[in-house]
């Protein structure tokens, strides 16, 4: 089933992004968790306003690289890394940067929802209080509310409690209260997998719907998925990222072959 | 029908049988070993019920007592209410009574500022709270001079007595059922006289060392648990510091009085004072207030705190608007059993120097102080029949506490029980 391939492997590309869209760039960025190298040698640019997901099988990196993105790995224990990965050109490993400012410029949206046991207009507001919000803090939860899709279901609940939301409901709760801190990259890891067809329907429609405003990268074990939201795909295997393009290019017409074995479903 | 099943070969299992008859019987065993254990599991629960009942009937039965006092007085009983301003003061009721008897304003000024007199009232007569044998309930009623041989019997005893008593009864003699546990006895100072003995040091006295107890070991307990969870590396001084927690939980509360005794009141040169028992109760109390903590930390979901710092939290802002809240109920339960543990505590105390007399309430840190189990301690070491009444009344008081504190325990838990 997995499949040996060589840590140097030179990532297949079709129609690479250059410098100016780039919003986030990943440049030969490796990562351990103790000992175990989890990520080899990774290169991948994100262009701007456009989804970008992440596919390959269980334990491949992916979630591994997408919380590189924004340090979220900083919080793991011996975890540390080599390479560079810079946001709007700035190296966010630099040791002047601080992950909690990176944090609210690239958001994130988890797995399972995840809103916090206060109401829903405190878990939108929760980024913006941090800060210690100056403007209009109503006018914020509401825009973040209507730009996830959710202020026609919530305007009378905003007083309720998140928990009580359905759960679709409550991953668009996450989604709205990732970009009331107004971050410009949205990383989601597999935010649909915890729910049902119709739910996991509207998240798409909105992945499709915010990505004017936003720069999202994805993270999906839904092929169909990726093939439905995504403008690039990139493919990962065993922490190497073995071919990266646009995403017609990656589900048709696939340059290497282990690439197209996953996508035809033969492995992973 | 058990025709046709015999024709078709189906064994015969009746109409409403999935199984067949051995298997039927096995089932049937099976459900009868369940139900034993069932029972046998209610019984340790019955047991403790039954238990619990006859402590507090028996110290409630211990608190009344029968006696038969010398009753020369006026015949009159006041309202319950002209005891208690301020409360526990009997000259007033006394001062009614002399009114009652005829006595002049002039002569009633006399008799208070003749401090001899006084005393020997003080020492030789009662003014008490008590259910009146003219049917007049919770009225006082000031008694006389009484013999040092007090006929003092039991609720049942005296019950079973009681025409015999009544018949034997000479003139300006009362048979009373004696509550010794009444409003007046909270507001009563410690005494030589058993009648005379109240609560009041040592509850002013607990009361003090409950809020120091919770004033040092909150700060001192959460900290740690918040450090040691949310901060603290994984590696072998914190695992050694976690294993010693869990040790210093077991160790036997005499020591940490010996401790006390040591550090407190000698070395730091505090003497036996209310801030040295209660940074000795406090030392007791940690290991378990941390370890509570540290549970009820351990229990907020970790997808919580990624979402904090995901939304750009710092750590300390993840603790104190996501962990914290969040860990609160289990916090503060922890923290009221473990200070209803210290209230109870006698042992430690004996050692760092709980008074077993107080003749003045505590009024600062820097007191002498007596505690409710010291005092009901003390009460029962009393070589006198009427003491073990007025112990009885304290551990009624005592228990009252701690069933408050148990409620507030156990409402905090449901106010702030969450599932995720």
């Amino acid at each position: 089933m997995s499949q040996a391939v060589p840590k140097d492997h030179e990532t297949v590309r079709t129609d690479s992004i250059g410098a100016p869209e780039a919003v986030v760039a990943i440049r030969d960025f490796d990562l351990w968790y103790g000992d175990f190298q989890a990520l080899h040698n990774v290169s991948l640019t994100v262009p701007r306003n456009q989804v970008t997901a992440l596919i390959g099988a269980s334990g491949c990196g992916k979630s591994t690289l997408l919380r590189s993105i924004n340090r979220m790995n900083d919080l793991i224990p011996g975890v540390h890394t080599r390479g560079v990965v810079t946001y709007e050109g700035i190296d966010l490993y630099d040791g002047a940067v601080d992950p909690v400012e990176v944090r609210r410029r690239v958001g994130i949206v988890f797995q399972k929802p995840n809103p916090f046991p206060k109401t829903v207009y405190d878990n939108v507001a929760f980024g913006p209080r941090l800060n210690g919000y100056r403007g209009d803090l109503d006018a914020l939860v509401e825009k973040s509310l209507r730009s996830a899709a959710l202020w026609d279901e919530v305007r009378d609940k905003l007083r309720q409690s998140g928990l009580g939301l359905s759960g679709g409901q409550q991953q668009r709760l996450c989604i709205a209260r990732a970009m009331a801190t107004e971050p410009e990259v949205i990383l989601m890891d597999e935010p649909t997998s915890a729910l049902d067809p119709i739910a996991t329907d509207r998240i798409e429609e909105l992945i499709h719907e915010i990505k004017q405003d936003y720069t999202v990268i994805i993270v999906t074990h839904n092929m169909q998925q990726a093939g439905r939201v995504s403008d690039r795909t990139a493919f990962m295997h065993l922490g190497v990222l073995i071919e990266e393009g646009p995403t017609d290019v990656i589900f048709t017409n696939p340059k290497h072959e282990m690439t197209e074995r996953y996508i035809s479903g033969h492995f992973g | 029908m058990s025709e046709a099943a015999t024709e078709t070969g189906v064994p015969d299992v009746g109409a409403n049988n999935l199984l067949d008859a051995r298997e039927r019987a096995r089932l049937a065993a099976r459900r009868r070993r369940g139900a034993v254990f069932r029972w046998l599991t209610l019984v340790p629960v019955l047991l403790a019920i039954a238990l619990i009942t006859t402590l507090f009937a028996d110290i409630a039965i211990g608190s009344i007592s029968w006696q038969v006092i010398e009753a020369n007085n006026s015949g009159q009983d006041f309202a319950w209410s002209e005891g208690f301003r301020p409360l526990g003061t009997w000259q007033r009721v006394v001062g009614l009574e002399l009114v009652a008897q005829g006595m002049s304003e002039a002569d009633i000024d006399a008799f208070f500022g003749d401090s001899e007199t006084v005393r020997k009232f003080r020492a030789r007569n009662r003014v008490e709270l008590m259910w009146s044998v003219n049917g007049r309930p919770l009225r006082w009623l000031v008694t006389s001079s009484r013999d040092d041989g007090v006929d003092d019997l039991g609720l049942f005893e005296g019950w079973r007595q009681r025409s015999e008593l009544l018949a034997s009864l000479e003139a300006d003699q009362l048979l009373v059922l004696n509550p010794w546990f009444d409003v007046a006895f909270l507001g009563k100072n410690a005494s030589r006289t058993p009648v005379m003995s109240g609560l009041m040091s040592a509850l002013l006295g607990s009361l003090w060392v409950i809020v120091l107890v919770i004033v040092i070991s909150l700060p001192i307990g959460v900290g740690t648990a918040i450090y040691l969870e949310e901060y603290a590396p994984d590696n072998t001084v914190t695992r050694f510091l976690e294993l010693n927690l869990r040790n210093l939980a077991g160790v036997p509360s005499i020591v940490y009085g010996i401790l006390g005794l040591a550090v407190f009141v000698r070395l730091m040169n505090l003497g036996p004072v209310i801030l040295a028992a209660a940074m000795t109760l406090s030392l007791l109390i940690l290991p378990v207030v941390v370890i509570a903590s540290r549970e009820a930390i351990r229990a907020v979901p970790d997808s919580l705190r990624q979402a904090s710092y995901g939304l750009g939290a710092t750590r300390w802002q993840t603790i104190g608007r996501v962990v914290l809240p969040n860990a609160v109920g289990g916090i503060v339960t922890g923290i009221i059993l473990s200070v209803a543990r210290a209230i109870g505590e006698t042992a430690p105390l004996l050692l760092v120097g709980a008074a077993a007399f107080v003749p003045r309430l505590p009024e600062s840190p820097l007191s002498p102080y007596t505690v409710i189990p010291i005092q009901i301690f003390s009460w029962i070491s009393e070589n006198d029949v009427e003491f073990p009444h007025v112990a009885s009344a304290g551990i009624l008081v005592l228990l009252v506490v701690l069933l408050v504190l148990y409620s507030v325990a156990f409402y905090v838990r449901r106010r702030f029980e969450r599932t995720w």
